[in-house]
């Protein structure tokens, strides 16, 4: 297996833990409506403050890892592609 | 169903008066008092808060939910509210149940409530149930000063660059944030608590934790279970493979939940502490 093989693999696992979060978060929205380029911030109506920072907290529980300030973008959290490099890049 | 014998009203507490839901059965078992968890979380606790409290009514548990002091449909303002007067509001509902009931002292802590805890307030209870507890203070906070970072991105596109929110929240008195306009110290209160509140707790514990089936649980909470487990004998973990129903941006009901606590309230009604005593309301 390559390198690039496995780093596809691990963005495309993260992208459906990603997903999952969001399902519980957004439970109106189902299976079929979310995807890798599924736009988030500015493009879903309850993706509202309390919906981003409830998700923040699951990604860092869920990742184990830590996000900062700075990471709380709107670039960050424009779609789940975007996020998924977020959590790949602090992992 | 039967009618629920629901009785409201104010009482005072240290600061002002304060609103609560007194559920009465007709021959009572054991006493529940809900804890509010903090902020945002009570409103999106409430609904379930009341299907538990009917839930336990009917098993013959007197149940009592009420709102903190600033909060709710208690009096005063948030501003005005801090962790110790929080504190002293519980300790006394507790020892006027105490006063008036020899009959076993439970307390209900969803998520952040648990974060209200303190040493004499446990000494006055049989047994607490924690659901999807928020133990690290510092965390906790640390989420809800997030809500202005996130809320100024909502509105602005971008967060604020010239100064963080965190440090103006730590320079300023009085801070707002999501709407609760509140004293900063109030905030350095909840930072200040944390697991060690339950080490020395020794009666019944029930931590119920949202966890899938096909999910592992996360480090952190792994750790705490354990670092609790070690030091409280009577723990008991109950998984909840539900919704987080608190998080979801429409009503969710955690059914899974509701029966588990069911069970444990009908252990509650026959345990060794007041298996032999009743009272009729």
């Amino acid at each position: 297996m390559t390198s690039a093989h496995t780093t596809e693999q691990i963005s495309e696992t993260t992208t459906e833990q990603l997903i999952k979060l969001l399902v519980a978060i957004m439970p109106n929205y189902d299976d079929t409506f979310w995807n890798a380029d599924t736009e988030l911030f500015g493009a879903i109506a309850e993706f509202d403050s309390m919906a981003l920072v409830t998700l923040i907290g699951e990604i860092e529980e869920h990742f184990d890892i830590a996000l900062d300030d700075d990471d709380i973008s709107a670039e960050n959290f424009a779609s789940v592609s975007s996020l998924t490099e977020l959590v790949l890049e602090r992992s | 169903m039967t009618k629920v014998s629901t009785q409201v009203e104010f009482y005072q507490g240290a600061k002002g008066p304060l609103c609560r839901i007194i559920r009465t059965p007709e021959q009572i078992l054991a006493q529940l008092l809900f804890i509010p968890p903090l902020f945002e979380q009570a409103n999106q606790t409430r609904h379930h808060t009341t299907r538990s409290a009917i839930n336990a009514y009917h098993q013959g548990i007197k149940t009592i939910v009420f709102d903190h002091y600033g909060t709710g449909d208690s009096a005063g303002e948030l501003i005005d509210a801090n962790l110790a007067l929080w504190q002293q509001d519980i300790l006394q509902q507790l020892t006027d149940i105490k006063a008036s009931s020899t009959l076993g002292i439970y307390l209900s802590l969803p998520l952040s409530a648990v974060l209200l805890l303190s040493d004499e307030i446990l000494k006055q209870v049989d047994g607490v149930m924690l659901l999807q507890p928020d133990f690290n203070g510092k965390r906790f906070v640390l989420q809800f000063k997030r809500l202005a970072l996130a809320a100024q991105l909502t509105k602005n596109n971008k967060v604020q660059n010239d100064q963080s929110i965190h440090s103006q929240a730590n320079q300023q008195k009085i801070i707002e944030i999501a709407g609760y306009q509140m004293h900063a110290d109030l905030l350095e209160e909840i930072v200040g608590q944390s697991l060690s509140k339950l080490a020395d707790f020794n009666g019944c514990c029930y931590w119920f934790e949202w966890q899938a089936a096909s999910e592992e649980l996360s480090p952190g909470r792994v750790k705490q279970q354990q670092a609790l487990t070690k030091k409280n004998s009577g723990l008991s973990i109950k998984k909840v493979d539900d919704g987080k129903f608190w998080q979801a941006s429409e009503l969710q009901i955690a059914d899974s939940y509701l029966r588990q606590e069911q069970v444990i309230f009908s252990q509650i009604v026959f345990s060794p502490v007041h298996s032999s005593k009743s009272e009729i309301s």
